[in-house]
């Protein structure tokens, strides 16, 4: 199967159901059996990675790397590595101090995030903006995508679980902000823009407090 | 992504039968297969198990088939080796069973248990019940799937105007397929046209061209183009529009052989190395042929600019080349020559002989190792002879560089409009080194000659009459067969927003005009199933056929569920 295959929500669904660590192999570049399959795949490793770390989950827990079909000592190499690497890292979410609960709502958070609209764009434009450039032929750097692909990971993971979050109940910005571990400020901004997308609105006010909840036919694509 | 039991709508579990293959001891020796074999009884769906001795056997493949019709086999997996090698066999097995070959499913556990872990024959055990249990949740989600039949044009477009291109479009001709030609240079022949005598047989290469060119210009199949690039390609398996240089409209082809030869590389650099009293074996071949002699003392250094941290790999042609000169030199002009040589590399019996004669006809061959390599200076070469352990002069008129091929500048933009791939040197890289040596993994466009790797002429042209023989397996049978593991996708979901379109990279599918609105739709002859555009679509639209989200996730799940 060709790494060009792996959807980042396959990804997703192994740490769901157990997994500590995902390796992904893949053709050296320039060699892919399906010309650009693998270069879609390191693609979307960055961003799971940045998706992984704003979760709060340890990046290093997807790896992707480049090997032929005749190199047995790198793969070697590789496997054991990451072996060490998850070895030394433990359980997924134990060793990043979560409890159970929070892990199930970051994993949730994350599947909704690389399932969605924005992240799967995002994504799946940058081979062609690193090779060809955009429309106006401007080509990025291999810099400025890890930032966008950072800063889009980061705001669509906070987003998702504020979402997660608002659905059992109505909650204030400082308690999502408690809860997520995130500064009042960006939690606010975000707070603005699910409003402006029509996903949520104010329930009641608490004192001075707003106290913000899902509108009830809310979909964020 | 959710798990709905089986897409097909049929409520029953599907009868799922499991084979472990001994591979003799290749298997059972390292992999307790009995202790796997029961634990495959234990698993969902399975109702039959059978450990088989070689299941790839006659007897095997007949054990399986009637184990399928008396137990009524749904599903099919086999445990053993590659599917690169064996899953035609077993799928041509279930499909002569009366169960569809989409049905079955390969598990590795020689490859990726036995040989991998010889040592420890529990884990070995144990990870063998990991992935038969992983093979045996992804079967019970397979789907059935009929071959895709799509039409050939038959005429064939051959690339490249040197030997192989030639030889190629002869081959075809000879057959009655009509065949463009299209080299880029003014004259037919490529490097042969610079190169005096050919080994090992030391015939003409003039003589050879004017043959080869002549019954090439004069077949009726084939239209000859010369001084044409071909600027952009479109297309698919048996309709390919190839837009040339030359000719205003594109022109239809079903099959395209890519025959467009290496350049000569310019040792530039390297043992001083100014194409007067230090040149290369390129610009010997040309004096040779003009009748130069290059002097008297001839010291021949190989591996220049090859082999280095610059370009890691050996052009395989090169030592023969030198040989081959070297002999040359001494019959023709008596001249002393001298071969400093890191490795000799030599293959096949009548090379050897030519190697051999050359020892007799007194020229010297001196091993040097790469940590000293020879220094050239102005009157001599110096040399630390690797056997001998000594330093050695070696006055000379001319030092030849036995330089390598190189790929051809062109095959970067080439490789892109063909949606072929290249190697890491830059040489186009065939779909298997061993199995399917002149495709690519793109239907209908094959290789063969330099483009591919330094070759010999002797291989250049065994390469281009296997290309013209593959070729022509589309072009006499007028369709091509095409593996059914293509992208559907669904019109329903999808909004035909295009992102599935730019990141295919076979321009596999294509946006099209519905009453529903704009939709996406996969070219199925063009599709090669690696499933991008699956793991692209955020609507969920695309499935990928034999390998879709609930067969893999089943998979993944079942990795992490051990029972």
């Amino acid at each position: 199967m060709c790494s060009g295959r792996v959807d980042p929500l396959m990804v997703a669904e192994a740490f769901a159901a157990g997994s500590d660590g995902v390796f992904i192999g893949a053709c050296k570049r320039g060699e892919c059996h399906y010309s650009t399959g693998n270069l879609h795949a390191e693609a979307r490793v960055e961003l799971l990675k940045h998706v992984l770390e704003a979760a709060g989950l340890s990046p290093e827990r997807v790896v992707l790397r480049m090997m032929s079909s005749a190199e047995g000592n790198k793969f070697v190499e590789f496997t054991t590595e990451f072996q060490r690497v998850i070895t030394e890292l433990g359980p997924l979410g134990q060793a990043e101090g979560m409890d159970r609960t929070t892990l199930a709502i970051k994993l949730s958070a994350i599947r909704e995030a690389l399932g969605g609209r924005k992240l799967r764009w995002v994504v799946g434009k940058v081979v062609e903006f690193k090779n060809n450039g955009n429309l106006y032929g401007e080509r990025f750097t291999d810099h400025e995508i890890k930032r966008l692909l950072q800063e889009v990971g980061m705001d669509e993971v906070r987003i998702r679980e504020i979402i997660e979050r608002l659905k059992d109940k109505p909650k204030s910005v400082k308690q999502l902000s408690e809860e997520i571990n995130a500064p009042s400020r960006v939690i606010l901004r975000q707070m603005a823009d699910l409003r402006r997308m029509g996903l949520a609105d104010i329930a009641s006010v608490d004192g001075r407090t707003p106290i913000w909840q899902l509108k009830v036919d809310a979909r964020y694509e | 992504m959710k798990n709905s039991k089986r897409s097909s709508g049929d409520s029953t579990a599907p009868r799922i039968g499991v084979f472990v293959c001994n591979c003799g001891i290749n298997i059972a020796g390292f992999v307790d297969t009995k202790e796997v074999a029961e634990y495959a009884k234990t698993l969902p769906n399975v109702v039959f198990v059978r450990e088989n001795l070689y299941s790839c056997s006659e007897a095997g493949i007949r054990d399986i088939k009637q184990a399928i019709i008396e137990n009524k086999l749904e599903r099919v997996v086999v445990a053993a080796c590659t599917p690169r090698t064996h899953e035609p066999t077993f799928r041509a097995a279930c499909e002569e069973a009366g169960v569809n070959p989409y049905y079955f499913e390969f598990v590795n556990i020689r490859e990726h248990c036995s040989w991998v872990h010889k040592d420890s024959r529990d884990d070995a055990t144990e990870k063998a019940k990991d992935l038969i249990r992983m093979g045996v949740a992804r079967a019970a989600y397979l789907e059935p799937m009929e071959p895709i039949i799509g039409d050939v044009t038959k005429k064939a477009l051959v690339i490249g105007g040197g030997v192989s291109g030639m030889t190629a479009a002869l081959e075809l001709g000879s057959r009655g397929f009509d065949v463009v030609l299209v080299e880029k240079d003014k004259a037919l022949g490529g490097l042969l046209r610079a190169l005096d005598e050919i080994y090992p047989w030391g015939n003409k290469a003039s003589t050879y061209l004017k043959q080869l060119v002549e019954s090439t210009k004069t077949n009726t199949h084939i239209e000859v183009l010369t001084s044409t690039e071909v600027t952009d390609v479109t297309g698919y398996v048996g309709n390919y529009d190839v837009k040339l240089s030359t000719l205003e409209e594109p022109i239809r082809v079903g099959v395209i052989i890519v025959a467009t030869g290496a350049v000569p590389l310019v040792p530039e650099g390297a043992y001083g190395y100014d194409a007067r009293s230090k040149i290369s074996m390129y610009e010997l071949e040309v004096m040779l042929k003009q009748g130069k002699s290059p002097g008297k003392r001839v010291v021949m250094i190989g591996c220049a600019g090859v082999r280095s941290n610059e370009r890691l790999y050996c052009s395989r042609i090169c030592c023969m080349t030198a040989i081959k000169n070297a002999l040359l030199l001494r019959k023709r002009y008596k001249a002393q020559v001298t071969v400093l040589y890191r490795d000799l590399m030599c293959y096949g019996t009548r090379n050897e002989e030519i190697l051999a004669e050359a020892k007799k006809a007194g020229v010297r061959f001196i091993n040097f190792s790469d940590e000293e390599p020879p220094l050239v200076e102005k009157e001599a070469v110096k040399v630390k002879g690797a056997i001998l352990g000594r330093e050695i002069s070696l006055p000379y008129d001319k030092v030849v560089l036995t330089s390598a091929l190189s790929p051809a500048p062109t095959n970067e933009s080439l490789s892109r409009m063909l949606k072929v791939p290249l190697d890491e040197y830059g040489f186009f890289l065939e779909a298997h080194v061993k199995l399917r040596p002149l495709d690519f993994a793109t239907d209908g466009i094959f290789v063969c000659g330099t483009s591919r790797w330094p070759a010999t002429i002797t291989e250049c042209l065994e390469q281009s009459i296997g290309a013209a023989s593959r070729a022509s397996t589309f072009l006499a049978t007028g369709s091509a067969k095409v593996e059914p593991i293509v992208s559907v996708i669904d019109p329903e979901k999808c909004r035909g927003c295009g992102l599935c379109v730019a990141v295919c990279p076979y321009g596999g599918i294509e946006l099209v005009e519905t009453d529903q609105g704009i939709k996406a739709r996969t070219i199925e002859v063009a599709c090669k199933g690696c499933g991008t555009c699956g793991a692209t679509c955020y609507r969920g639209a695309i499935t990928m056929r034999h390998y879709t989200n609930e067969q893999l996730v089943a998979q993944i799940k079942a990795a992490f569920a051990k029972v």
